[in-house]
Parts: structure tokens; sequence; C-alpha cells
């Protein structure tokens, strides 16, 4: 390399031993300094680390207490001391998505993942800094990589509430497709606990696999035959395949394990019963019957669209007027051609209501109904 | 320094550094070096000691007496030390730096360059809001000017040290290497154009390197990724330029007003005058415990976003007054890091402002935090350039890039049009220093050869007989003459060989031989086609005229050498300039001169 001039003189003045005794001299410094600023640089790391994890633990209790601006306080103060740990700056970004500041929280994780793009913890919080701005696309996408990314401590642990968290969102948005792909890897996991397998059965349920439900819950009783919650589960599963006896059955099996708290089972058994009582496709009923039920049907079906469809489009209106005018006229012209047409009628309108309404407005019996006669 | 037996050492030894002394490009480069590795270390032992201890004097969550005590006792420590053992370790140490480069030959003492260490370490470690880049460059450029000296360097090489040590400095003390180079260059030696540059840049590489090596891969702050949000959005940065020039000048003018205030003190009071500055700093770091220190802490917590309107606004005017006081009273340190406080603060104030009004058009008010530090360090500084390139260093961030030269531009403007007088210069000033100005406001007018230009006379031919030739030049004042062909222009002749020739009775011989044996008698002065262009300066001209020995040159195409547009004259040139030729006064005509 040619180095520029510096300038004049071509031969310095000292001379040769005092040149070689001067460079002796800054050699020796520049060991010495070298030594002295490693030594402090590793105390100052050390001390640096040490506060910084005072500080995280100050900030979580305090998160924890429900303190979170002063949490944040703390938690900025340990990331800021130490910067290269990136729990600290994924736990101030957590801290700052709690005190609903999901834009702050975004920016904070974003140099995180721009460092650390494998960071499990950093994407599983971008994933509920997104997941909260509703930016569920994105925020799957960030689910995916926490649960392939790396964790340097408890991987299966934190991979397994990633997917929970990612299967929750999906089965909130009614994603059934993609909530069934993350569902079936974990059916047949060995290592999750009786707990997590009912919540897998459960989101099964809700994905419209019940038949999967179904063997998980029966695989659950198998090793726990008085686990009251894998019954209702089973009852749940029994009443998404239509089989209102059979969830009857489980309702009651369930109640007898906890009779002292058996109000909500006991509150399944009645809705199990209306059903059962609505149902006008049971098996043994007479034509008259059958037909009552379905205009009875086609009643509660107009009542429930009525009150979210109102009068939107053309063709709902029209849906709207040929079922009441169906409900109303009371002289059919064949009853069987007609339990036809109005089951035909009430389904039709379910259909407009559920691709209009938001799904929880969907009332337990009715849609248990509409569910069988779909089946 | 003791000297070594030469005999005792390995012969191949000697000979290897004998031959780095003897041969200038490798003492360079090893100075270079060695330079950029010992003031890295200094200056990494200067930054570490300074983190430690004020961890230690007044740590976070303290109690409130020792933010008013620590500072005032530094002040009075430092006041002391400052008065009694190193009067030339006060303030900032740049303007120091370019006093020992334009007027001391280059020259800085160890003992200067210790009490900077000392007194800058205690000053910066009890909370005093002053920053260490500037004491870092000061002690960078004395190390290099103490290396230089005890190597019996001349002058220039000495003084061609200190802008490498300086820059070598600032790369270890603001992790900027580039930048270093820009700002020892444009505002050390005031020349980007200046020959060291590859000296500067080897050393701060390799500070920056001893810098990554003991403190790892850490830039100064963590900034999230900031980007434009839309296009109207430079609107908001175009007044953001605005506030930030205007404060720059605020600070800028509160500083100097104080320190002329504080220099009408009596001189026995020299030693307790910073207490008035670490008692302010006290006082109010009592209330607020983010005046303290030089604040890079805080300035991280705004660059992500953590603003409150009210507090910024209200640490931006805190740090002014107090830094102000502080430097003004004469405590060591300098006003780099305070600059980009000031800014960061201003900024995020800014961009609170606008992200509440416009929240869909307009970036958090981190963003702005990082463009204010831009934009205050060009109004404070005056290095535009640098400072671009410093606050990309810093923070690493190139998608804000635009907007901060749009604001440090305007920032700068501002400045400069209201405080003409850049703030080292001004403090200079204060100091009854006049150093070598950069050609701050407009351009300096340059003057060019077209402005001197005349026409050529009738070109002599080569084949021309030095007889005709004579006859030719005979009543002509052109010293020279222009010798061309067919093709153009092929040289120039001097009218006094072609007198000679005559004198010596060669009338035949041509002027191609005339010329022929000019380039013998010239021997390495003789220039083949001696000349200059339309826009080139004067100066240039005047050089060339130097270079050749010819008094006239013609003035050629840039397109075709040989083309001959005119001439210019050394009497053209000085008229240009506004000097009377001074073969044009007559002294006979003037006796009492």
């Amino acid at each position: 390399m040619k180095t520029p001039a510096i300038q004049a003189a071509p031969v310095p003045s000292a001379t040769l031993s005092e040149f070689i005794a001067t460079f002796a001299v800054i050699l020796a410094a520049i060991v010495g300094l070298l030594l002295f600023d490693t030594g402090l640089a590793t105390v100052d790391v050390r001390q640096r680390k040490i506060f910084a994890a005072r500080e995280f633990r100050a900030g979580q209790e305090l998160t924890t207490k429900g303190s979170i601006e002063q949490g944040i306080e703390h938690l900025r103060a340990a990331s800021t001391l130490d910067a290269e740990n990136s729990t600290y700056g994924v736990g101030l970004a957590q801290a700052i998505l709690a005190d609903q500041r999901s834009t702050d929280a975004e920016q904070m994780l974003l140099p995180l993942l721009e460092r650390s793009p494998n960071d499990g913890a950093a994407n599983l919080a971008m994933a509920r800094v997104l997941e909260k701005e509703g930016r569920i696309e994105e925020a799957k996408s960030y689910y995916h990589r926490a649960i392939y990314g790396a964790w340097p401590r408890g991987a299966d642990q934190n991979r397994t509430v990633a997917r929970f968290e990612l299967i929750d969102l999906l089965a909130r948005t009614n994603a059934k497709q993609e909530l069934l792909s993350e569902l079936l890897p974990m059916q047949e996991d060995s290592t999750n606990s009786a707990a997590q397998r009912k919540r897998i059965a459960h989101l099964f349920v809700v994905a419209g696999s019940p038949s999967r439900a179904v063997t998980i819950y029966r695989d659950v009783l198998r090793k726990d035959s008085r686990d009251a919650d894998a019954y209702v589960g089973l009852a749940e599963a029994a009443l998404s395949l239509g089989d209102f006896t059979t969830a009857r059955a489980d309702l009651l099996a369930a109640q007898k394990l906890v009779p002292a708290d058996s109000s909500a089972i006991q509150g399944r058994i009645v809705l199990t019963d209306s059903v059962t009582a609505l149902d006008p496709t049971q098996r043994g009923l007479s034509l008259p019957e059958q037909y009552r039920r379905s205009k009875n049907l086609l009643r509660m079906t107009l009542a429930s669209a009525r009150s979210c469809l109102a009068l939107q489009a053309p063709q709902v209106a029209a849906a709207l007027d040929s079922a009441t005018l169906q409900v109303s006229s009371a002289n059919a012209v064949g009853q069987a051609q007609s339990i036809e047409q109005t089951l035909s009628l009430a389904e039709q309108l379910w259909g407009l209501r559920r691709s209009r309404c938001a799904p929880e407005r969907d009332s337990g019996a009715l849609a248990l109904i509409h569910l069988r006669i779909a089946q | 320094m003791p000297a070594i037996k030469i005999s005792a050492l390995p012969a191949r030894l000697v000979r290897m550094v004998e031959d780095v002394r003897k041969k200038e490009d490798r003492l360079a480069l090893l100075l270079s070096l060695v330079i950029g590795a010992l003031v890295g270390l200094v200056v990494v032992a200067f930054i570490l000691l300074t983190g430690r201890l004020s961890a230690l004097m007044y740590p976070a969550g303290g109690a409130g007496w020792r933010r008013i005590l620590v500072p005032t006792l530094g002040s009075l420590l430092t006041g002391y030390l400052l008065f009694k053992y190193f009067p030339l370790a006060r303030g900032s140490g740049i303007p120091q730096t370019r006093a020992a480069l334009f007027i001391h030959d280059g020259r800085i003492s160890l003992r200067s360059v210790m009490g900077k260490f000392v007194c800058c370490v205690i000053s910066l470690a009890t909370g005093i809001p002053l920053g260490r880049e500037g004491p870092a460059i000061y002690m960078g450029s004395g190390l290099a000017s103490v290396i230089a000296q005890r190597l019996g360097l001349s002058r220039l090489q000495v003084r061609a040290l200190i802008p490498v040590g300086g820059a070598a400095a600032l790369a270890a003390a603001f992790n900027t290497p580039i930048a270093a180079v820009l700002f020892a260059l444009e505002e050390i030696v005031g020349d980007l154009h200046a020959p060291i540059l590859g000296s500067t840049v080897l050393a701060s590489a390799t500070s920056w390197l001893v810098l990554h090596l003991v403190l790892g891969d850490n830039p100064l702050f963590h900034v999230p990724g900031y980007h434009l949000v839309s296009a109207a959005e430079l609107g908001a940065y175009v007044v953001l330029g605005i506030v930030g020039g205007l404060s720059s000048v605020a600070f800028v003018k509160l500083l100097l007003w104080m320190r002329a205030r504080f220099a009408k003190l009596p001189r026995a009071s020299l030693w307790i005058q910073p207490v008035a500055g670490g008692l302010t700093v006290g006082i109010f770091g009592f209330f607020v415990p983010q005046v303290l220190g030089v604040g890079y802490d805080q300035i991280e917590r705004v660059l992500n976003g953590d603003v409150v309107l009210k507090v910024v606004i209200m640490l931006a005017v805190l740090k002014i007054i107090c830094t102000s006081v502080a430097y003004a009273s004469g405590n060591a340190g300098g006003i780099f890091g305070p600059s980009l406080f000031i800014g960061s603060m201003v900024g995020a104030a800014v961009g609170a402002v606008a992200h509440l009004l416009f929240p869909a058009s307009t970036a958090g008010p981190g963003a702005y935090a990082l463009v204010g530090m831009g934009a205050a360090f060009a109004g404070i500084i005056r290095t535009p350039f640098t400072s671009v390139i410093m606050i990309f260093e810093v923070t690493r961030d190139y998608t804000i890039i635009v907007p901060l030269m749009i604001a440090n531009l305007i920032a700068y403007y501002v400045s400069q049009k209201l405080q003409k007088v850049p703030i080292y210069e001004a403090l200079a000033h204060q100091d009854g220093l006049h150093l070598p100005t950069r050609p701050y406001g407009t351009r300096r007018e340059v003057l060019r050869v077209n402005t001197a230009i005349r026409e050529a006379p009738q070109s002599l031919n080569p084949e021309m007989k030095i007889g005709d030739a004579a006859e030719r030049v005979k009543d002509s004042v052109l010293e020279s003459w222009p010798v061309a062909d067919d093709l153009g222009l092929v040289g120039m002749v001097r009218t006094r060989h072609i007198a000679a020739a005559m004198d010596q009775g060669r009338q035949e011989m041509t002027v191609a031989r005339l010329m022929q044996i000019a380039r013998r008698s010239d021997g390495q002065r003789y220039a083949e086609l001696p000349h200059v262009h339309n826009d080139q300066p004067l100066s240039r001209a005047l050089a060339r005229m130097r270079d050749t020995g010819h008094k006239v040159l013609p003035v050629v195409s840039r397109a075709n050498a040989r083309i001959m547009l005119g001439v210019v004259t050394f009497a053209d040139i000085l008229k240009a300039y506004g000097v009377e030729h001074a073969e044009q006064l007559d002294y006979r005509e003037h006796p009492d001169l």
C-alpha cells in the first residue's frame, strides 16, 4: 500500500537507538493498555449484565403486578444495559404491547429480528404484536417462524406455546383448513399432557373434524376414566357429529363424576334436549311432527337471520320474504314435499346468515340442528 | 528517553528499523498503524473509565443529594487541576488541536494530553454534561504529536500527524471510522483533499478495530429501522431542519455569551469558575436526573420511541442551559455529545407533534430524533457532510438518509445565516486565537485564466529562420512566443533565446533547431508544450510559469491542445489580481520611495 506523504525530512532527527526506544515504549504502552482495557471491559460487561438482569427481574415483576409503565422503565433499562440480550428486548416489546402500544412494540422488535431472524422469542412477540394490530396473515407467518425458530432454553415448551397461540388465532379467525393442518402434527404427540390433548381435541371440533376429537377424548378416557372434562368434550364432538343421543349420554356420565359442580354440564344437557326436541330429521317421528318441527326450525332460523341480516341486499330480502311466506302458509300441498321445501329454505337462510353474520351470534341449538341437517 | 544499545539487538531487526526510519512511506505506514492502535486503546480506556466511574458516582436511582454534590465536587476538583497543572486541558479540545496545528507547529505536550485525560475523566464521571469526543480528539492528536516529536520528525511531519491522531480518536470515541476521517479533514485541517487522507484512513480504521476488539461490535445507538412513511413527510423534516437550526443557534449563542461573561471575571477566580457549571448541573440534576452526564442512554430511549412531548422539550432546554454553563465556566469536556442530545430531543419533539397531527403519514418521533441529531450536529459543529455520514455510522440506518440530508442542510443554512462564525472559530476568537478559516458562506471568487487572456500574436513557424523570427518579435514586450506549424501549436520559444542566436550570428538557423537547443539548455525545466486552459485558476497559470520559466503561456483548447485560444502573460495576471506591474513603476519618478 502506498501511503500518502507525510512530507518533508526524509530521515527523522532521532538516532536509531532513540527511534527503537520510542517504539519499544509505545509497544509496551499498547500491550499495557490492551490488558487494562480488556480487564476493564470484562468488569464493565459483567457489571452491566448484572444490572441488566436486576432491572429485567424488577421490570417483569412490576409488569406481572400490572404496573406496566414502571415495568417498562426497568425493562428498557435492562435492554439498554445489555442490548445484545434479545430476551430483554423481547420482554420490553411485550410490556409495551401490554401497554397497548403495538406500533412501538413492533419498532422495538424489528432490529432484534434483523439481527437474528431466527430468534423464536422475538418472532413470537412479533406475531402477538401483529395479531393485536389485526395483521393476521403476517402474524401467522411470524408464528410459524417462532415454531421453527431457535429457542436457547425450553425449546419444546416454547414451540408448543407458539403453536397453541397460532391454533387459537386460526380458530378465532375460522381458518379451519389451516387450523386442521396445524392440529394434525400435534394429534399423535405423546409428550403433550392430558390437558393439552383435550385442548387439541376441542380444537379438532372447531376445525370441523370431530371424529379426530372423539379418538383423542377416548384415548384420554382410557388413561383416566374419571376425567369429566373428557366426557364433556366427547359430548361436544358427538353434538358436532349430529349424534345427540350419544352426546346426552356422555354429558350424563360427566355429571355423575362431578355432581357438586355440574351446572355447566346441566346447561349442556338442556341444550342437547332442546336440540333433540327441535330436530325434524330425528328417526321415528311422524310426518305431522316432522312438518311441525321443520316449520318451527324455519321460524327460528328466520328470526335469527332477521336479527342480523335485516334489509341488506335484494337477494337477502327475497329469501326473507319467501321464508316469511312459507312460515305463514298453513295448507301445504303434500306434507313430505312441504317438509323438504321448508328445510331447504331454512338451510338456505342459515347459509346466508352464516356467510353474512359473525359466527359468535349463532344460536347453539340452531347451529347444531343445521349442522346435523347439512350432514 | 533511554537510549538502546544497538549492538545488543539482532542485526536483521536493526536493518529493518533503519529501513523504516529512512523510507518516508514505510514510516508513514507504521506511524499510522501505531498511532491508530495506541490512540484507540487510550480512548477505549477513557470511555470505560468514565462509564464505570459515573455508574459509581451517581447510580441510577441513587439519592438526590448525590446528584447535587457529585457534579459540584467534580467541577471543583477539575477546576483546581486545570488552574494549577493543566490549563490547556480546559474545554473541548478541538480549538486547542487546531491551535496546535496552525500556531504551534503541531506540538502538543504529553502533560497536556495526560491533563486532558485526567480532568475529562473526573468531569464526565461526575455528571458534567459535556461530550467525550472533543477531548478524545485532543488526546489522539496530542499522542500523535508526542510520538512524532520523540522520533525527531520534521515540523511538517509533526503537523501532518495531528489530524491522523484526531481521526483515530474520534473513530474510537464515536465508533464512526468514516466520519472520523471526514471530520479530521473537514474541521481540523479544513481541507477534504488534504494529502494525509491515506494515513488518516489507516489510523482511523486501526483505532476502530481496536475498539471492536475490546468492546465488541456494538453501534453507539441501537435504533429501529425507520423509514420515510410518505413523500409529504419531507415537509415535517423541513420543519425539523428549521427548528434544529434555530436550536443550534440558541445553544451556540448562549454558550458564547456565557463564556464571554465568565472571561470577564477576575483571573484569580479561574479555579472556582467550573463550580458554577457543576452546581447548576447538580441543581437541575436533582429534579431531572437525565441532564447529568452526556446522556447517551436517554438518546437511545428517545431513538426507540420512548417520547413524552413535555419531557423531551424540557430536556432539550435544560441540556442547552446546563451544557452552556458547564462549558462556559471552564469544565473539561466537549460539545459533540451534547449536540446529539439536544438534536435528538428537539427532533423527538417535532416528531411527536407531527405524528400527533398527521399520524397516518408520518413516522414515529424516534425517526425524527434520529434526524434531529444530525440537524443539530450540522447546525452546531457546522460540518454537514460529516454529520450525515456520522449519523449513518452511529445508527447504521441507511433508510432515513434522505430526510437526514434535507434537515441537515436546512439546519446548516439557518445556523450559518444567524450565527456567522462557527462555534470552534468563535471559541478560538474568544481565546484571542485567529486560526485559518474554511470558506464559510459564499464561495470565494476564483479568478480564472479567461479573465486575463489576450489575443495571441502571430505564431512563428518551426521552419522559419531566426533572422525572420527576430524581425517578427522585435517590437513586442512578450518574453516568449508561440511556435505553430500547419497542425497547430508546437511549443514556445523565448525571445531572449532568439536575440542570443542573432548575437551569435545564427540568423539562418531554424526556430525548430533553436527549440531543440533550448530543450538541452532548460533541462528538466523544459516543457514540450507549456500551456494553460481557459477555465483554470490564475494561480495555476502562475504555478506553471514558475515551473517552466515562461512568462507567457498559450491558452489552449481542452479538446485539442494544439489549438491556441490566446495567451496569458505574467503582467496580465498581476493586473487581473489588481496588482500594478512592478516594472511599470518608475522609481526615478518617485524619489521619496
